[in-house]
């Protein structure tokens, strides 16, 4: 106990830098420099003090989450200020990606359930932003963005409250019914949602005037919109990961994983059956709410086809490539999500194919589906558990 | 006739049977007794084939069990009456009946005939859901299904199990008169010594998965240390 | 009378009836592998869908379409039992997520090989019944002969199947190796074999769906053909229950017939949404379905 006290006194150091450095910004936000080097030292100071105490991941977790919450996003951060429009566009897309498998991740890998409606959830959230910000334009952007997630997170009372009693395949037939009747939904309300063909978002909803001075003016208006753009969602899903963290470690998420073990024994030792899917259920469906109303910001418009039932098995894949239930393979399949594009276009130009021609076309989907199929079939943990194996491979073989 | 030889089945880290060797005669009734846990139903489920032993073997006449599936076994004249009777509840006594004939070369009708003279209540209840059906009649059932199969080997798991004493002496009766006269050769697996050493000839006392006593049935039922220790016995 | 006949109740009814029987097969080939394997088949349209290509596709102009009807048939019952050996044998005894994300992958890539071969284009497949409804008085009648082919031919599926099950050796051991696979295997019955046997007739049952939809006139063959009656197929099934495969059979044809109502009284957007409420709302009262006895569910 007593030297935890000079270090942790390290950490809450870090921390008040961090409230520093943020209000530092909103006093005198001056130059890209000057930015980029209060990231650099602030991300810095918080990997030094959760290096500088081996044990506080066991003795302070949240504190722990928090700053190493604040080290990545940091780093992202400060790449934005470097990368091109393009890849910073890739990244908010990525990131906002990141948080809606966050979400299933969560829903499938702790609590046992699954969805294959989050495309569905994420329209909701992509909607709530578009309609809300047509109507009042002048709501600060984090309010919209909390509206979409209360939104999202209704609909998945809505739908999560029959889910409460039902087991795997039920539920799964369930929530695609929900998946494949989004776009009928979207087409009976076309005075709201401007059904097919979407709705736009009004000039008004840009960054914030304090933000935008962050920029260097002499980017082009793309580059300079892309950028902070993905600053926000980088912060969003810092935030969302920092608090998914929390809960899979709270008693919340310790008596789901109990139930998704052994119901009965969880009944038994007083754990809510019912309580406890519809929460998971409910901050899966927040979360997609919450990266579909970013994607909205980061195209400028809403297209409710996008939020198909394909988008969902997208969603599905990539958490089961990542790794179902972990939080790094989550953002793992946000970072595969934002290139898998460029990947497939590359595919097909190394093989030859016509870009236009059936194959090609159809190669994200063949692909996606394979590697659900293998993934599921020879490691079922992804990609973070082939890591973990071949991690406790090499430390069984180093001595000590 | 069934022989074991140095059996041993393992689930995962636990030892079930260690080294198990015994001689079931043709045509006799051996009972294997022991307390809970003792690993009979696991012996029974390694001769059925349900069960792949980590070393040993169990022959069947001239005929190596060990590595052929249980339904392979079955067709080969091993019945298995399991532990719970295994009765189909959604089915009716005679579709139960009819999934134990299928593989047998007597007609349906005749084998069908023989098993409602045999047990008269189940000829009564044909049509009826097995659901319906008494603890002593699903018992029936479940030995009728098995004898329908004309079997050479007849396992039974904890027949007795639930039932009142005297349905249990009826239906050790029953399968004496069986034995004797379809020339049966069966493995009666008890928690219920006293009821089970009366028909049989031979008896293996199990414990913690090893033999501890292999003998006549009358040296067992006679022995004090066993009847104290391994059989639940007061002398 | 025949202005019974022609009146917009009874069109609805009888076309719905029509969507109906659709519908309850879709329900019935789900219900025939859930009972056996206790996995919900989500590649249920998918799979039939290749083998409908296969046939239909390939053969129909040298062959004809009865010939090419047996062709499809007999790919949807191989492709059944290999997805059953090569793939689903390995999930048997995972968490009950697994079966649902392979059946899912699997899917996703039947639909996307179809896709890289055939194309999106809706495939007309020329058959001998016609589309045009029946007139009666002077009125069209909401049926025609190729509705009355869908009929009775589901019927004439569903009987099949009901006969298999209720007075063959085989249907017994099918339906024991469902019900008590280790019993089963004691007695006898080959109990993968069963299960196999189990994949390939739902495939079956599913390719003879499908050649129904896509010999349609209106539809055609696309590889997304079956999406959405998927869709309604398992909403059918889990009204009814998945383990009662005359409960799917019902309620997929009372599913159809109130659903045609819906498109006809309210609109084709509210269609999917009343069958969405419809799921919702039953299986909050009965999570087993309306046709399911025994409270107890496996998985």
């Amino acid at each position: 106990m007593r030297t935890l006290a000079p270090r942790s006194r390290i950490a809450v150091a870090a921390l008040t830098l961090v409230v520093v450095f943020v209000s530092s910004i909103l006093a005198a936000p001056t130059t890209r420099n000057g930015v980029v080097l209060g990231l650099a030292l602030d991300g810095a100071l918080a990997s030094l003090s959760v290096l500088s105490s081996r044990d506080l991941r066991k003795r302070r977790p949240t504190l722990a989450r928090a700053l190493g919450s604040v080290v990545v996003v940091d780093v992202a951060l400060g790449a934005t200020f470097f990368f091109s429009a393009n890849t910073n566009y890739n990244l908010a897309i990525g990131a906002a990606m990141a948080i809606v498998l966050l979400g299933l991740s969560f829903l499938t890998g702790i609590s046992g359930q699954i969805s294959l409606g989050n495309s569905a959830f994420m329209g909701v959230g992509a909607l709530a932003v578009a309609i809300w910000a047509n109507h009042h334009a002048s709501t600060p952007l984090v309010v919209t963005l909390l509206i979409a997630v209360a939104c999202g997170a209704v609909a998945g009372l809505l739908l999560g409250l029959p889910a409460a009693r039902l087991r795997g395949p039920y539920l799964a037939g369930m929530t695609l019914a929900f998946a494949v009747a989004f776009t009928a939904i979207v087409n009976s309300f076309t005075s709201w949602t401007g059904g097919d063909a979407g709705l736009q978002l009004p000039n008004a909803v840009t960054a914030p005037r304090w933000m935008a001075t962050l920029f260097d003016s002499q980017s082009s208006p793309l580059a300079l919109n892309s950028a902070w753009l993905a600053d926000v969602t980088i912060v969003a899903a810092g935030v969302s990961f920092f608090l998914m963290a929390n809960l899979i470690h709270s008693r919340a998420g310790r008596a789901m994983r109990l139930l998704r073990d052994n119901d009965v024994a969880a009944e038994i030792v007083g754990v809510s059956l019912a309580r406890s899917r519809v929460l998971a259920f409910v901050v899966s469906s927040a979360y997609a709410a919450l990266g579909g109303g970013l994607w909205t910001l980061i195209n400028n418009s809403v297209s409710p086809p996008a939020y198909s039932f394909a988008l969902s098995i997208t969603i599905l894949s990539l958490v089961v490539i990542g790794g179902i239930g972990t939080v790094s393979g989550a953002l793992l399949g946000g970072v595969i999500y934002a290139y898998s594009a460029s990947v497939i276009s590359w595919i097909t130009t190394q093989t030859g194919l016509n870009p236009q021609g059936n194959l090609a076309s159809q190669l994200n989907g063949i692909i996606f589906g394979a590697l659900l199929v293998l993934v599921m079939l020879f490691a079922p943990l992804g990609i973070v558990g082939l890591i973990r194996r071949l991690h406790r491979r090499l430390a069984s073989k180093l001595p000590g | 006739m069934i022989t074991v030889t140095s059996l041993s089945v393992a689930y995962g880290a636990v030892q079930a049977l260690r080294d198990v060797s015994f001689q079931a005669g043709a045509g006799q009734i051996t009972a294997v007794l022991g307390a809970n846990g003792a690993g009979k139903t696991t012996l029974l489920r390694t001769i059925s084939g349900l069960v792949t032993p980590t070393q040993g073997r169990v022959d069947f006449g001239s005929t190596a069990l060990v590595g052929r599936r249980a339904e392979e076994i079955a067709r080969l004249g091993v019945g298995h009456v399991p532990e719970g009777r295994g009765v189909i509840s959604e089915f009716t006594v005679e579709e139960n009946l009819r999934l134990g004939s299928m593989f047998n070369k007597t007609p349906l009708a005749k084998g069908l005939a023989e098993q409602y003279e045999l047990f008269p209540a189940l000829g009564e209840r044909r049509k009826q859901h097995a659901a319906k059906l008494s603890g002593g009649e699903r018992q029936m059932l479940a030995m009728a299904r098995a004898l329908i199969a004309e079997p050479t080997v007849l396992l039974l798991d904890e027949p007795s199990l639930g039932l009142a004493p005297l349905v249990t002496a009826q239906l050790m009766k029953t399968i004496k008169d069986l034995c004797e006269k379809k020339k049966l050769t069966v493995i009666l697996v008890e928690q219920n010594a006293v009821t089970a050493l009366r028909i049989s000839s031979h008896a293996v006392v199990l414990n913690l998965g090893r033999v501890v006593a292999d003998d006549d049935a009358s040296v067992i039922g006679e022995d004090e240390n066993l009847r104290q220790y391994y059989l639940g016995m007061s002398s | 009378m025949d202005a019974f006949l022609t009146s917009r109740i009874m069109s609805d009814v009888l076309g719905g009836l029509t969507n109906g029987m659709i519908y309850g097969l879709v329900a019935l080939s789900l219900v025939l592998i859930w009972r056996s394997a206790g996995i919900l088949n989500f590649a249920a349209g998918a799979m039939p869908m290749v083998a409908t290509y296969v046939g239909m596709v390939i053969f129909v102009s040298t062959l004809g379409y009865w010939p090419s009807v047996v062709i499809a048939i007999i790919t949807g019952l191989t492709i059944g039992a290999l997805t059953e050996r090569v793939v689903v044998r390995r999930l048997y005894g995972k968490p009950p997520i697994n079966p649902v994300v392979v059946m899912v992958g699997i899917l996703i890539v039947l639909e996307g090989v179809a896709a890289a071969i055939w194309s999106t284009v809706p495939r007309g497949i020329p058959n001998p019944f016609s589309p045009i409804d029946w007139q009666l008085a002077g009125k069209p009648i909401a049926l025609s002969s190729f509705s009355l082919y869908e009929i009775v031919t589901a019927l004439v599926v569903m009987s099949a199947v009901a006969a298999l099950f209720r007075f063959t050796k085989l249907g017994l051991q099918l339906r024991a190796s469902a019900l008590a696979p280790e019993v089963s295997r004691l007695l006898g019955v080959r109990v993968g074999r069963m299960l196999t046997l189990g994949w390939a007739l739902s495939t079956g049952v599913g390719t003879i769906t499908t050649v129904l939809v896509a010999s349609n006139f209106f539809t055609g063959l696309t590889p997304q053909v079956m999406d959405g009656i998927f869709a309604f197929g398992f909403i059918a099934a889990a009204v009814g229950g998945l383990e009662s495969p005359v409960g799917a059979i019902v309620s997929g044809v009372a599913l159809g017939i109130v659903l045609q109502f819906v498109g006809d009284y309210i609109n084709s957007n509210a269609i999917i949404l009343v069958a969405l409420v419809i799921l919702v709302v039953s299986l909050m009262v009965r999570p087993n379905g309306i046709f399911t006895r025994n409270s107890a569910r496996r998985v």
